[in-house]
């Protein structure tokens, strides 16, 4: 059943880039695609990416370099797809709180280098395959990409939870979508580019990404698309002490 | 085979981090804002810590290596307030986080303005616990905690607005000396 090109395999492969086409369109419909227009970009260009890739992979008549050569556009695509998306988490995040969003961007720029340096550094001491070039640098692009991806994606999650920021729900849902794929993306992809597995295994773990990216769109459809529960806040009750006298204090320390 | 390793792990301690903040935000959903949790703060004890008038005095009355060693004390004192400041503006990143929920427009850009500030103190706090950590290295360098002590004045502003537009019969209380 594990194996390539088999009913689960296809079933893995197409479900996702069809489920995420149809999410965009109730997106479109719901009028919200232009308040997420990076995750509606993605949703429609990632996906039809993949599928040119699938119908390489299963067209007789593709020979084998021209379909790496349609994997390597796609994953170029997909990077910059996801690299837009994350930055339009962090600015829906954190673009409405002006004291934080400078000091957000400089940080997000800083772990971006370490991370680049540190995936590049990943990629530099990945056994390469000189025969087959082409695919191992494509395998190496996946890793790079995932590796500063979940960095990036922690960091936001990081930065949220130090200022107990309050994620919006949609927000919530694409960013703990991407990051779960990214996750499990980088695990898979650093095994099978530096594990030296044997092919059935590198299989097996095409499947568990592949299985991952289903649970991650259905995660994408709800909580784009499932109302959450209304929090009706009571009347927030105030701190027991006197904010004049407080603001007094407050002025005599500052000008005393 | 050490890079998949550590990529492997790096990803699993990435992917529990992520899915406990899941679980703690599917929490805070249900249990809401905990605003006991303010814990007030002696401001007229902190007023001496980072007064450099006391410190400049201190400077000429002790001989340096006493200087030295009381500062340091003076120095972790501060640094246990602002720690407890940083922590109290969590709490009111919360209160107006819940109030931004208000229908009346007043109230919910009060709340927004009280986040604001709230969130500009706890960068402050962490930025001078940073300093605080380093002059505790350096005892003779000055400290300036002036950031500090701007975001404990636009705080308030902003809590009190927020409270009067909230409650405009009672007198506004947050706090006398956190």
């Amino acid at each position: 059943m594990l194996q390539a090109h088999s009913f689960l395999w296809h079933s893995l492969w197409v479900a996702p880039n069809i489920l995420l086409p149809v999410l965009a369109v109730f997106l479109w419909r719901s009028g919200t695609a232009r308040q997420f227009a990076a995750f509606f970009a993605f949703a429609i260009l990632s996906s039809v990416g993949q599928l040119a890739v699938y119908a390489a992979d299963i067209l007789p008549s593709v020979p084998a370099a021209t379909f790496w050569r349609v994997e390597w556009g796609d994953l170029i695509l997909e990077g910059v797809l996801k690299f837009a998306l994350i930055g339009e988490i962090f600015a829906l995040l954190f673009g409405s709180y002006a004291s934080l969003a400078r000091m957000g961007k400089t940080l997000i720029r800083g772990a971006g280098i370490v991370l680049v340096f540190a995936a590049a550094l990943a990629a530099a001491y990945a056994p390469k395959n000189e025969l087959f070039g082409i695919v191992s640098g494509a395998n190496l692009l996946e890793q790079t990409t995932y590796l500063i991806e979940c960095g990036i994606l922690v960091f936001i999650f990081l930065f949220a939870a130090y200022f107990h920021i309050s994620w919006p729900r949609q927000v919530f849902g694409i960013a703990l979508g991407l990051s779960i794929s990214a996750c499990i993306h980088l695990a898979t992809w650093a095994l099978i580019d530096n594990g030296g597995l044997p092919h059935s295994t590198r299989v097996t773990l095409t499947f568990v990404n592949m299985a991952t990216y289903q649970v991650c769109v259905l995660i994408w459809f709800y909580y784009l698309l499932v109302p959450g529960n209304v929090v009706t806040n009571p009347a927030v009750p105030l701190p027991e002490t006197n904010l004049d006298v407080w603001n007094r204090e407050l002025e005599r320390l500052v000008r005393p | 085979m050490t890079i998949a390793i550590i990529l492997v792990v790096a990803a699993a301690l990435a992917l529990i981090f992520i899915l406990r903040v899941t679980l703690s935000r599917s929490l805070q959903i249900s249990a809401g804002t905990g605003l006991a949790q303010i814990q007030p703060i002696d401001v007229e004890a902190f007023r001496n810590l980072v007064d450099p008038e006391e410190a400049d005095y201190l400077r000429m009355r002790l001989s340096a290596s006493q200087f030295r060693r009381v500062q340091r004390w003076r120095l972790r004192a501060t640094a246990a307030y602002v720690q407890v400041a940083g922590r109290n503006a969590l709490v009111l990143v919360r209160m107006g986080q819940a109030a931004a929920t208000a229908s009346d427009a007043p109230t919910a850009e009060a709340a927004r303005q009280l986040v604001d500030n709230a969130l500009l103190l706890r960068r402050n706090a962490t930025i001078a616990l940073l300093r605080i950590y380093i002059a505790l290295a350096w005892p003779n360098s000055g400290l300036a905690a002036t950031v500090i002590v701007r975001g404990y004045e636009q705080l308030s502003g902003s809590a009190m607005l927020l409270g009067r537009l909230q409650n405009p019969a009672a007198p506004v209380r947050i706090s006398a000396t956190w």
